[in-house]
Order: structure tokens, then C-alpha cells, then sequence
């Protein structure tokens, strides 16, 4: 029986290199899978490429590219990223030169676009799309001046054309991250585009290592303790079957773990209804998903199924929101409690009189309430040690938000006794903000394009 | 009677869509799994996030896996990119719902053990 191994490389931009490194040499991967896109991603890559029209694609690709790329080209493990990002023919461009600079005979890399409709939206909009929030149902004039991009979460059909077209390396934008897997397995298993079982078994597994080290180890909470060599983490691979169904385990020699338990923690891990886990190539259905430990780090997944693909596509459109303004101070015992909430009285009054105007603000006490905010009770016990006060506000403009630490700083010598760790400026975070929209599948069309590399020359 | 915590029963996850969080159960075994399905209600669920969920809590099952996946709106002060949170992608929500306490029948608690 046919299989096929698809590792995968990168879960996200800024993600360890390494394990993309170790699987290419010793995992017997025919792909590796490279995610690098977050929800936010997309918003950042945008504004690079509006200030450089070279960047917008993440620049992390050409670290792992330099690490592997001689070996997969060696073996014949092709690549299938989403690092073109916001500018896949910048990134495209960039291997090119990469691939020349280590000597290789020849590449062929393809380009995946068609997700970007930045400078469709005035056209699609007169065809009848309204972009309303999915959310809040308010129409797309409320933030339309402030839009830094718009993109489609495309399928895995640009992928599918690249690997038949004979794409060593296929780079795309804003595709799935389950594309990135579907691609692949369509292309050698000739998958018909509407084998919604297969694609849906298939798509279960890919979700289950899309993520990197959390399916073989990472952030397992079910014995943490217990996971050897989170230091060198192996990142999981799939050796998928014909009817989609897969068995999940990781580079040989590497750290870490591949059980039932791992897997399952990473199954339900950013999913919503798991009787429909909407993908642009398939719904899939992971309620009956099955897991069996076959063999030493061997977890073998069944079960899953899947329907017809939405007719919409899910749009990820970003837009500037304004900025973070940030502060962060010590009080020590004795009346910490009290003495902390003096100095976040003396903040406030500070910005009152300073005109300060803030959208949204928050007080967390670090080391205590952090993480699960006000279902914890205030530390006001007289004898605490210390308590670490972060206040953060979100503001219309830097200006605004540069306040927060300037009127912050007073409290060194101005505020009540026993301050500490005020510190230097924090950077100020720019915030983008997320308009979930869909658009219908009909108006988006992928391209593919090739770019061949002969002898360290674009032919 | 007797009190356990959820983390006596199940191992879980979390993360972020949005402004909507996923709080991931995986039970221990069987029986374990048959005290979350009548224990770890969405209402109880609801209740135990309190202020932290300004939304709604639904809860999925995933039965051959002995998972259940709780599904929380408006659970992250305006989702990952605009929360003002020290945890604005709800990474560890779920260790919060490992932390809530259940009482039960002694016959049930020694059961789960």
C-alpha cells in the first residue's frame, strides 16, 4: 500500500528551525509542511510590504531553507509553505537567490497567489458581497479607512497545480494551514476535490500536527513532568494512508513524545464545533475521530469524516486599532495590597489631568491574578511579600498611549513607599484588529506560477 | 460526599479564535469521562469562568477519544489581537477549568480513583 509522509516543518513565524532540519535528514518525509501564518500575521506582513515592496513574506522561511534545502532536494522531500505571507513573489524571489547560493543545479519554485483582495474590494462589493461582520453584523464602512489588508483563506488547488506542474517548492500566501497538508495528499493520491470522507479523515490528522511540538510533547498538561526532552522536541509527522486515515509519530531520535494522550490534547486544541471544522477545501468531522497507540511514538488516527466544503470562504481582514500604552511596578510588604492600589489611584489621577482618553483599560496583579483576572479574589492579605501591578490601556493614538508610562514614572519618588521595577519605556504595541468577513468561493481564483532556477539563474 | 478537582479527572488545552475561546477536556479513562458528561456542564462551565466569559459556553463531545470541547464566547477582551490580557490567546483558560472543584457521590469519587 502507498503511503505518504508529510512532516511538519514550522508552526509558526519565529517557530524553532531544527526540527524542519532533523526530519528533512532523518525523518523520511516525501513533504514538509511549513505553517507560518497566524491570525495576526497578516496584519504585520502588510505593513512591511507597504513600507518595503521586498518584505511582507516571513523572512523565517529562508533560516529553514538553508537548513534543508539541499537535503530535501537530495531526497526528494518537496516543500509546501505559507511564508510567502503578503508577498509570496518577494519570498519566491528571495529562495531563488538562496537556492543559487548553495549550489544547487536547478529549482523549481511556484507561487500561489489569488488570496489577496486588497485591491478587489470595491469590485466585489459592487458584485454584491457586503464583508459584514460575521460577529457584530455592522457593515464594512464602519472600518474600511483603516484596513491593512484583506485576505482569503484559500484551498489546497494552487498546491495541487504546483506539484503537478513538478514544484520542488511551492510557495503560497494565505492558504490553510490544513491546505498546506491537502495539497499533497490530493496530488498523490488523486483524491477527487469532492471526497469529502478522505479529505475529511485527512484533514483530522493534519490538524493533529499542524501545531509542531504540541502533538509530541509540547505543553502537555496531562504529566508534564513526565515528557523527556522538551529541549530538543521532535515535531511530528503523518504517514497517511490512501483512504486518508494516518499514522502520526516523530524524527527518530529526537525528544519528546507521541501517545494517545499528547495527541488527543492537541485534537481539541483551537477547534470550535468538532462536528465542523470548516476548512475552504472540506467540513470536516472529527466527533468520532478513533486514536491507537501502534508502536513506540506510533498513534494511528480513524474515525474522522467530512462533508461538502462551504460555499463562502472565510476572509481575514485586519484594520489598525489604535495602541497599547503599558506600565508595570512593585510594592512591597508591608500593606502591599494597599500601597498598590494607592499607586494605580496616583496613575489614574495622573492621566485624568493629563487628558489622557483610553477605549479599554485593565489592572492584573502579576504572579497572582494575571491569567484568570477577577475569579480569583484581591491579594489584600497586609503580609504579602510584594505584589507586581501591570496596568495596560488601549488608546486612538501613540500619542496617547505614550502617557501611561510617562505618568507611571512620578512613582519612583512622588507615589507610597516601597516601589520597585518601574523601569525603562516599554515599546508601545500597535494594535490590528480583526474583521471577520466571508466572501462566496466563486469570486476568488488562485494562480500558480512557476519560477525556475537553472544553474543559479532565474530561467 | 467528596471534593476532586477536574484535574483529577482530565487533562486539557486551550486556545484562541477570535474573541472566542476552546477549552479542550481529555479524560483519564472511562468512568473519569462519565463524571465530566454529567459533572462539567456548560452552565457549570459558565458559572466557574464567571466575568472572565462575557458570552456564551457550549459544550462538544468527542467520545472515542474521551474529550469534550468547551467552546467560549467573548471570552477574550476582544480576541488575541486587541485583548488587553496578559493571556489574550487564553493559553491557560484551561487550567482554570482544571481547577474547579466537584462534589460527589463517594461511590462516583472512588470510582474515578
Amino acid at each position: 500500500m502507498k503511503t505518504v509522509r508529510l512532516g511538519a516543518g514550522m508552526a509558526f513565524w519565529g517557530d524553532r528551525v531544527r526540527p524542519a532540519i532533523e526530519m528533512a535528514e532523518r525523518g523520511d518525509i516525501d513533504y514538509l509542511c511549513c505553517d507560518h501564518l497566524a491570525e495576526l500575521t497578516m496584519s504585520i506582513l502588510s505593513k512591511q510590504m507597504r513600507k518595503n515592496p521586498e518584505r511582507g513574506y516571513t523572512p523565517d522561511i529562508l533560516d529553514l531553507l538553508r537548513g534543508t534545502l539541499r537535503t530535501c532536494v537530495a531526497n526528494g522531500t518537496r516543500i509546501i509553505t505559507n511564508a510567502g505571507g503578503a508577498n509570496p513573489r518577494a519570498c519566491a524571489s528571495r529562495v531563488a537567490e538562496l537556492a543559487a547560493e548553495l549550489g544547487l543545479p536547478s529549482l523549481s519554485i511556484a507561487v500561489v497567489t489569488g488570496d489577496d483582495i486588497g485591491q478587489d474590494i470595491d469590485g466585489l462589493m459592487a458584485l454584491g458581497v457586503p464583508f459584514r461582520n460575521m460577529d457584530t453584523g455592522e457593515p464594512l464602512a464602519t472600518v474600511r479607512e483603516r484596513l491593512t489588508h484583506a485576505c482569503v483563506y484559500t484551498g489546497s488547488e494552487g498546491i495541487v497545480e504546483a506539484l503537478g506542474r513538478g514544484a520542488d517548492i511551492v510557495i503560497c500566501g494565505r492558504v490553510t494551514d490544513i491546505a498546506l497538508y491537502l495539497g499533497p495528499l490530493i496530488h498523490e493520491f488523486g483524491w477527487a476535490p469532492d471526497d469529502w470522507q478522505r479529505l475529511g479523515m485527512a484533514t483530522a490528522a493534519a490538524h493533529s500536527i499542524e501545531c509542531g511540538g504540541q502533538a509530541t510533547g509540547g505543553l502537555f498538561s496531562g504529566g508534564w513532568a513526565d515528557v523527556p526532552g522538551l529541549e530538543n522536541l521532535g515535531y511530528p509527522i503523518a504517514e497517511f494512508a490512501p483512504d486518508g486515515t494516518a499514522v502520526i509519530t516523530k524524527t527518530p531520535g529526537t525528544g519528546g513524545r507521541v501517545d494517545v494522550r499528547t495527541v488527543s490534547e492537541q485534537l481539541v486544541y483551537e477547534i470550535l464545533d468538532p462536528g465542523a471544522y470548516l476548512t475552504a477545501d472540506v467540513t470536516a468531522d472529527f466527533t468520532n475521530v478513533a486514536l491507537e497507540q501502534v508502536g513506540p511514538d506510533q498513534v494511528r488516527i480513524t474515525g474522522a469524516t467530512g462533508r461538502p466544503r462551504p460555499e463562502t470562504l472565510k476572509v481575514n481582514m485586519g484594520y489598525q486599532a489604535g495602541f497599547i500604552g503599558e506600565t508595570q511596578f512593585t510594592y512591597t510588604w508591608p500593606d502591599a495590597y494597599a500601597k498598590a492600589q494607592r499607586g494605580i489611584s496616583f496613575l489614574k489621577t495622573r492621566l485624568a489631568a493629563s487628558g489622557f482618553r483610553a477605549q479599554g483599560e485593565i489592572v492584573e496583579y502579576l504572579g497572582w491574578n494575571s491569567m484568570w483576572q477577577s475569579c480569583l479574589p484581591v491579594p489584600d492579605d497586609p503580609d504579602l511579600p510584594e505584589i507586581v501591578v501591570r496596568y495596560a490601556a488601549r488608546c486612538e493614538s501613540a500619542a496617547q498611549a505614550r502617557k501611561v508610562f510617562t505618568e507611571c514614572v512620578p512613582l519612583y519618588n512622588n507615589g507610597p513607599a516601597g516601589v520597585a521595577g518601574v523601569g525603562t519605556r516599554p515599546p508601545l504595541k500597535e494594535l490590528f484588529a480583526l474583521w471577520p468577513c466571508l466572501v462566496p468561493r466563486d469570486h476568488i481564483k488562485q494562480s500558480t506560477d512557476m519560477l525556475e532556477v537553472r544553474d543559479g539563474e532565474a530561467a | 460526599m467528596r471534593t476532586i478537582r477536574v484535574a483529577d479527572l482530565a487533562h486539557g488545552r486551550s486556545g484562541d479564535k477570535g474573541d472566542m475561546c476552546n477549552v479542550g477536556l481529555v479524560a483519564f479513562d472511562d468512568r473519569s469521562f462519565a463524571i465530566l458528561r454529567a459533572e462539567v456542564t456548560a452552565d457549570r462551565v459558565k458559572q466557574h469562568f464567571g466575568d472572565l466569559v462575557k458570552g456564551t459556553v457550549t459544550r462538544y463531545e468527542l467520545p472515542n477519544i474521551r474529550a469534550m470541547n468547551f467552546v467560549l464566547t467573548q471570552a477574550l477582551d476582544g480576541g488575541g489581537t486587541m485583548s488587553l490580557r496578559s493571556d489574550h490567546l487564553g493559553k491557560v483558560m484551561y487550567a482554570w477549568l482544571l481547577r474547579m472543584e466537584l462534589t460527589l457521590a463517594d461511590a462516583s469519587a472512588e470510582c474515578s480513583s
